[in-house]
Parts: C-alpha cells; sequence; structure tokens
C-alpha cells in the first residue's frame, strides 16, 4: 500500500517520500520519511493550491526565502558548518497535489531515546522522540523518565547553553522563530545536545507572519493579551524576536528547574481557560517574585509523586538563586522587569553568555550517590548541594579573574572559576579577547592547563600556556608541562598577550 | 498545580455490538491510552472514565489517572435496548460529583472532554431527551459524538451536539482512526496554536465523517 513518490525540489535535486497513507502529524504539517528515512517532507495541512491561491502562495514565498537565502545566510558564513546540529533548517521545496512541502533532515540518533521510562519502559517510550516536556515537568523527571535518560545538571547547563546559542545566531540573523517550545527544540540531557526544529515557522521580515500564537506555556504575555484583536489590528501582538526571548527565558528555567516560572497558587477567574489566559498572559506574575508573593506555588496542591526525590515545585527548598548570580539575574530581568515589557527582556547572547560564566561556577557533588552530581558554587563560605544537602568539605579552590584595564591596572570582571579535580583552562579563560563559540577553530577549544589534587595539594598543570607566570613569585616562568602549587592569594598571569588574564586564588577551606 | 483533564467515554455495549465491533473498540481503546502514555502532556494531566450502556448501564472505569489505570474487560449482552439515556443520567450524577471546580483558593479541571459512541439510537428516547440540556449544563470543552455504522442515527445524536460524526463500518481499521483521532483531540491542547480562531477538534480521518 505505500508507494515511494519521487519530486524535484525547487534547487532542482530529487525528492522523495513514502506515503504510507499514515503521515505522523505535527501541529500544522504532515510528515513523510524519506525513503532511506535521512530527510522527512513535511506538508502543510492547511494551505492549498486550488483553494486559496494567495494564503498558499505568501506561504511559498516565505519558505523560498527559508530554504534559500536565509539557509544561506547562516549556513555559509564562517563557521556555518557548526550550526547543522543545531538547527535543523528545512533545505528544500516541493509541491505535489496542490500542498507545499518542505524537506528537513531527519532528527539524529541521540535524540530518540535509547532506554526511556523506568521499570523496563513501563510506558513504552523506547524510540520515540525526546519531547523536552519529559524533562521539564517534576512529575516525569522524578517518577517516570529511568535515571540513563535523565543526565545530570550539568549536562541540563549544556543543552540550555546550545538552545541559547542556536537562538542568538537565528535572531542576529534577523529572524524569529516565533514559536520555541518543548515541542521545537529536541534535548539529549545523556550528552547535552540540543536542537532547534520546526524553522519554517521563521519570521521573516517584510514577508507575512506566520500562522502561529505559539505553544503553552511559551506563549509571551502580550502575545495571548492581544489575541483577541484582529490579525490586522496594529495593536495586536505577533510573535517575534521579542517573545522568542520570552519562551527562551521559561526553557532555560524549566530545564534547570523542571517547573514553570509562571505557573504558581494564585487564581484570576474560576473558568480554566480563562484563568490559564489572565496567568500566562496579562496577569502572569514570577512565582519567585521578590517583592509580589502572590504567585507562589501551593504545595497542598502539589502531588507527592512530584516531589520526591527531589523537590522541584517547592520554591522555598530549591529557590532560583541555585542557579548561580548571572542566571539568577537573567531570570528577574527575564520574568520580574521584562514580563510585561519585552523590551527589557535579556536577549539570547545575553543567555549565552551567563551560561558560559555559570559552567565556571560549577562543581562536583561530594556524595556519590547525588542524582543531579552537579551544583553552582553560591559563592557562600560553607558550600552545599542544593539538591542532596551534601555540605563541601576540605579545602575548595576559587580562582578569581581580573583583566587589564585601558590605564594598565587589573580589575576584577566579575567572573570566577571554581576548582575541582580535573577541572580545565581553556583559551577563554586565559584571553577575554577569545569567546567560546562557533567561530572557535577545533584547536582552540582543548584545554590548556587543568588542575588536581595530589598528594594533599591542589595544583595547576600548564599544558599548552608558553607565558604563565607566577606574580606572587617575582614572576617567575611555569613552562609547559610543569606545575604549580595553588594556595590562598597566589596570583598568577594565564597570558602576557593582550587581553590576558590574572588570577588571584581564594581558598575556602571546610574540614 | 497540574490541572486534570477528565475525559468521558460512553460506549453502546448492546447486542448489535458483539463480535468484532466490541472487539474493534478495545483494542482501539487500548491503543489511545497507550498512545496517551507516550505524550508527555496527556499523561500529566488526562483523566479517564468508561462508561458502557446496553439494557444496563455500567461504570466499567471510574475517572482514573493515565498512569495508573488498567483498562477493564468489556462484555456486550447477546441483544437487549440501547439505554443511552440512563447512561447520561450516570454521566451527570457522575460528573457533578466528580468534576473539581475552580474556587478563590483551588485551581479547577480543565473543561471535560466527553465522547459518545453507538451503533443504534437511544431506546429511551424520554429520559435521554430529558437529560440533554442537564449535559449542556455542566460546562464540557467539547461533547462528540459518534454514530457507528449503517444502523447508527445522527439524528438522535444531533440533539445532544453538532460534534457529530459517522463511521461508515464497525470494523477494526475504522474503529482504530476513530479512537486514534480522539486521541488526537485529547492532546491538542498542547500543540502549536494558531493565530486565527481554535479549532477545538483536529480534523478527523478520511472514514470519519462529520455530519453537517
Amino acid at each position: 500500500m505505500a508507494k515511494t513518490i519521487t519530486l524535484v525540489g525547487i534547487s532542482g535535486n530529487t525528492i522523495e517520500f513514502v506515503d504510507n497513507g499514515d503521515p505522523m502529524q505535527g501541529g500544522m504539517k504532515d510528515v513523510y520519511f524519506s525513503p532511506d528515512k535521512s530527510y522527512v517532507v513535511a506538508f502543510f495541512r492547511d494551505y492549498d493550491f486550488n483553494k486559496n491561491r494567495q494564503e498558499y502562495n505568501n506561504l511559498k514565498d516565505r519558505m523560498l526565502e527559508i530554504v534559500t537565502t536565509k539557509k544561506d545566510g547562516v549556513f555559509k558564513q564562517e563557521g556555518g558548518a557548526y550550526w547543522t546540529d543545531l538547527l535543523c533548517w528545512p533545505y528544500d521545496l516541493v509541491e505535489h497535489n496542490g500542498k507545499l512541502g518542505i524537506a528537513v533532515p531527519a532528527y539524529q540518533k541521540h535524540f530518540f531515546f535509547s532506554v526511556g521510562s523506568k521499570n523496563n519502559d513501563f510506558l513504552g517510550i523506547k524510540g520515540k522522540e525526546k519531547n523536552g516536556k519529559w524533562f521539564a515537568s517534576p512529575f516525569h523527571f522524578n517518577k517516570n523518565l529511568d535515571a540513563h535518560e535523565k543526565g545530570d545538571w550539568y549536562k541540563y547547563i549544556i543543552v540550555c547553553l546550545h538552545i541559547a546559542r542556536a537562538t542568538r545566531r537565528l535572531h542576529s540573523a534577523g529572524l524569529a522563530h516565533s514559536d520555541l517550545s518543548y515541542n521545537n527544540v529536541l534535548v539529549d540531557p545523556t550528552s547535552g545536545k540540543a536542537a532547534v526544529i520546526d524553522l519554517d515557522g521563521l519570521v521573516v521580515p517584510g514577508k507575512f507572519p506566520p500562522d502561529v500564537m505559539g505553544t503553552p506555556d511559551f506563549i509571551a504575555p502580550e502575545v495571548l493579551a492581544t489575541k483577541h484583536l484582529a490579525k490586522t489590528d496594529s495593536n495586536r501582538k505577533h510573535p517575534s524576536i521579542q517573545t522568542d526571548r520570552h519562551a527562551l527565558a521559561v526553557m532555560i528555567y524549566m530545564y534547570l528547574l523542571h517547573r514553570h516560572p509562571l505557573r504558581g497558587g494564585k487564581i484570576h477567574d474560576l473558568d480554566p481557560v480563562k484563568d490559564e489566559e489572565l496567568s500566562m498572559g496579562s496577569k502572569s506574575v514570577f512565582i519567585e517574585h521578590s517583592t509580589d508573593k502572590s504567585n507562589r506555588p501551593k504545595m497542598a496542591d502539589v502531588k507527592p509523586s512530584h516531589l520526591t526525590p527531589t523537590p522541584w515545585p517547592d520554591v522555598s527548598k530549591l529557590p532560583y538563586s541555585l542557579c548561580g548570580p548571572y542566571l539568577q539575574g537573567l531570570f528577574n530581568q527575564a520574568f520580574i522587569d521584562g514580563l510585561h515589557n519585552p523590551a527589557l527582556r535579556p536577549s539570547a547572547g545575553d543567555w549565552e553568555h551567563a551560561l558560559v560564566k555559570t559552567i565556571d561556577l560549577i562543581q562536583p557533588c561530594q556524595n556519590k550517590s547525588c542524582e543531579l552530581k552537579w551544583y553552582v558554587f553560591d559563592n557562600n563560605t560553607k558550600p552545599k548541594c542544593p539538591f542532596c544537602g551534601t555540605s563541601y568539605k576540605g579545602q575548595l579552590p576559587v580562582l578569581n579573574f581580573y583583566v587589564k584595564t585601558p590605564a594598565g591596572k587589573f580589575s576584577y570582571e566579575n567572573h570566577r572559576l571554581m576548582v575541582y579535580s580535573g577541572q580545565n583552562i581553556y583559551q577563554w579563560h586565559v584571553n577575554k579577547n577569545i569567546l567560546p563559540n562557533e567561530r572557535l577553530a577545533p584547536e582552540t577549544k582543548k584545554p590548556v592547563a587543568d588542575f588536581h589534587f595530589h598528594n594533599n595539594k591542589w595544583i595547576l598543570i600548564n599544558r599548552k600556556l608558553n607565558s604563565l607566570l607566577d606574580v606572587s613569585d617575582s614572576n617567575k616562568e611555569i613552562p609547559i608541562g610543569s606545575s604549580i602549587e595553588i594556595t590562598d592569594g597566589k596570583q598568577i598571569l594565564l597570558s602576557k598577550e593582550d587581553g590576558g588574564r590574572l588570577i588571584i586564588v581564594q581558598l575556602v577551606n571546610n574540614q | 498545580m497540574v490541572r486534570r483533564l477528565p475525559v468521558y467515554l460512553l460506549l453502546d455495549t448492546s447486542g448489535s455490538m458483539k463480535g468484532e465491533p466490541i472487539e474493534s473498540v478495545k483494542v482501539g481503546l487500548e491503543a489511545m491510552v497507550s498512545s496517551l502514555r507516550k505524550d508527555p502532556f496527556a499523561l500529566e494531566s488526562v483523566h479517564l472514565s468508561i462508561i458502557t450502556f446496553d439494557r444496563e448501564v455500567k461504570d466499567i472505569l471510574p475517572l482514573t489517572e493515565l498512569e495508573n489505570l488498567t483498562l477493564p474487560d468489556i462484555i456486550t449482552p447477546e441483544s437487549g435496548p440501547t439505554h443511552l439515556g440512563m447512561a447520561l443520567e450516570l454521566l451527570y450524577e457522575r460528573c457533578n460529583k466528580e468534576f473539581i471546580r475552580g474556587s478563590s483558593t483551588q485551581k479547577g479541571d480543565w473543561k471535560p472532554l466527553l465522547f459518545i459512541m453507538t451503533d443504534g439510537k437511544p431506546s429511551d428516547m424520554a429520559k435521554y431527551q430529558e437529560f440533554i440540556p442537564k449535559i449542556q449544563s455542566l460546562g464540557f470543552g467539547s461533547i462528540v459524538a459518534c454514530a457507528a455504522g449503517p444502523k447508527s442515527n445522527s439524528e438522535s445524536l444531533k440533539l445532544l451536539t453538532e460534534n457529530v460524526v459517522h463511521l461508515d463500518t464497525t470494523d477494526s481499521s475504522t474503529f482504530s482512526h476513530f479512537f486514534k483521532w480522539v486521541s488526537a483531540s485529547v492532546s491538542i491542547g498542547n500543540r502549536s496554536q494558531g493565530s486565527g480562531d481554535n479549532n477545538e477538534l483536529p480534523p478527523p480521518p478520511p472514514d470519519v465523517h462529520p455530519v453537517i
């Protein structure tokens, strides 16, 4: 019954799909696999050339732009190949029986469950797509997912970094995704990988906007608040880069804390639909707002199974401050200052930067059976894992970064690196002019020095730095292959080059 | 904090459903539950209840969360009337007891969904008509009635809801498509939302015809 349909794409290449009469159905599209399953062809269900020619042509116009100029703008730049894994971009356009279809690469293997749910996959989700919702809800995280699928807290930071970076790339090309949600971002917390999909909803400036408002949980307040207005009304808010920023902030909050930042205990209306609209829209309030506490989650409403082993829904036990100062600041900006003032929302680049800096604050939990395994050092003299409650025992070196001002003095950067055994220093720590992003050459991504706790001492081994200086010991050079002991107050210059950083060691002692 | 989405299924088990039709319904139900459990949104919110009706009305599955749900067996008598009116009566009583309505201190349920499947027409017309306004007053998000097979009567179902679909046959393939559509209708709340007026239900598959 299944037959292979062969078409010619707008690129001139052959595009094939297997019509089995039973496509996978997305919100807007019917999706068929190619014969070798390396790509899919997705047809827009509600657009028909024979029914509404103008709508169809508008869509075709927008898609054409996405698969040609917009795609080339991202992938044909320096470092363009980096985006292949992060942005699942449609690359060809076909027409069949009055419907418009796009060819999109099939998702990579790690975005499908290899184990699935607990107890020998009692839900039968092995082999299914890793919809982000599985990882964003306390119920699924605590109760349903098998431990092999969950990943550790470090991996969620990396997942968020990939999402922020992919979003930043779209935004820097002037494009809004318009429907960022856990349905449209694939995540693999076992590896930290993520990919943004459904890029056919991209808002191309100057073209007709797509027919979506977004997905519940991620729709920006101003879009919900104006949805009753006609599409052509100038006060109606449509998806844009600013609404993407809201969705991105919600997603990062949900992957790190496994709860929704706006779903609290406040009741706005007795009708569930109106209540939902108000609590996500015009009346939305951050559940952890510092002064307006009206929307704090009510623990009495939470099922016990959502609270164990990790009490994610309980903001008093796991406040968002556990994400560290940089992310806390951005959450405030996104959910307090910018919630109803889109211009104040942090950009995707802000998130990327804060996540990179947060990685430097992360350290392994000393409790070997801690489920989350990593946590952020909260600049406390008695650090303790917020997830399992285990206190840090022993010496904990904290490196404070300083950078030369134009006047030639070193000034503090509000950037620290937490040391643990096996922790690495990378080029982007050494020099402030090097940023960890897609433009780095593979060689520059390798560690240049590393830390170890050896014979009861913390040491730094120089692997690749050709001007590492012990400033506290009259600028003594530390050659490649040798090591230096890390002690309280020690000052080390990582590079003599322009932009080279100075580190000052602070040793926290907890016995 | 997660609202429940109550889903009620009223299934005709009168004599004419015996054999392939009811077996197909069971297979369709199993596939529906299994697919809803694979949907992280549905698994978190959907609560399912099944009432069967023939001469008797049976509450074979009280409102149960998907995670703890085991489908009960469904038995059909040799012959007998189709007491849909009595089924609505039981449903009315149950809903009044079970719904969690929003209050100033508690978030209530999502608007519940009701799916009715029958291959005939109500034998207890007076009771059926008596309970139509009562059921309508309960505030269902949608009520879908399915007239299955050639002997089914769409007209009487039209009295209850404007969403009436017709199945030409009562075989396994048609029921499988029908329950797939039901499960898609249950999951739709978490999909991308269009900027126009929201269509409450996804379009039915080709062998499930909307009755206009």
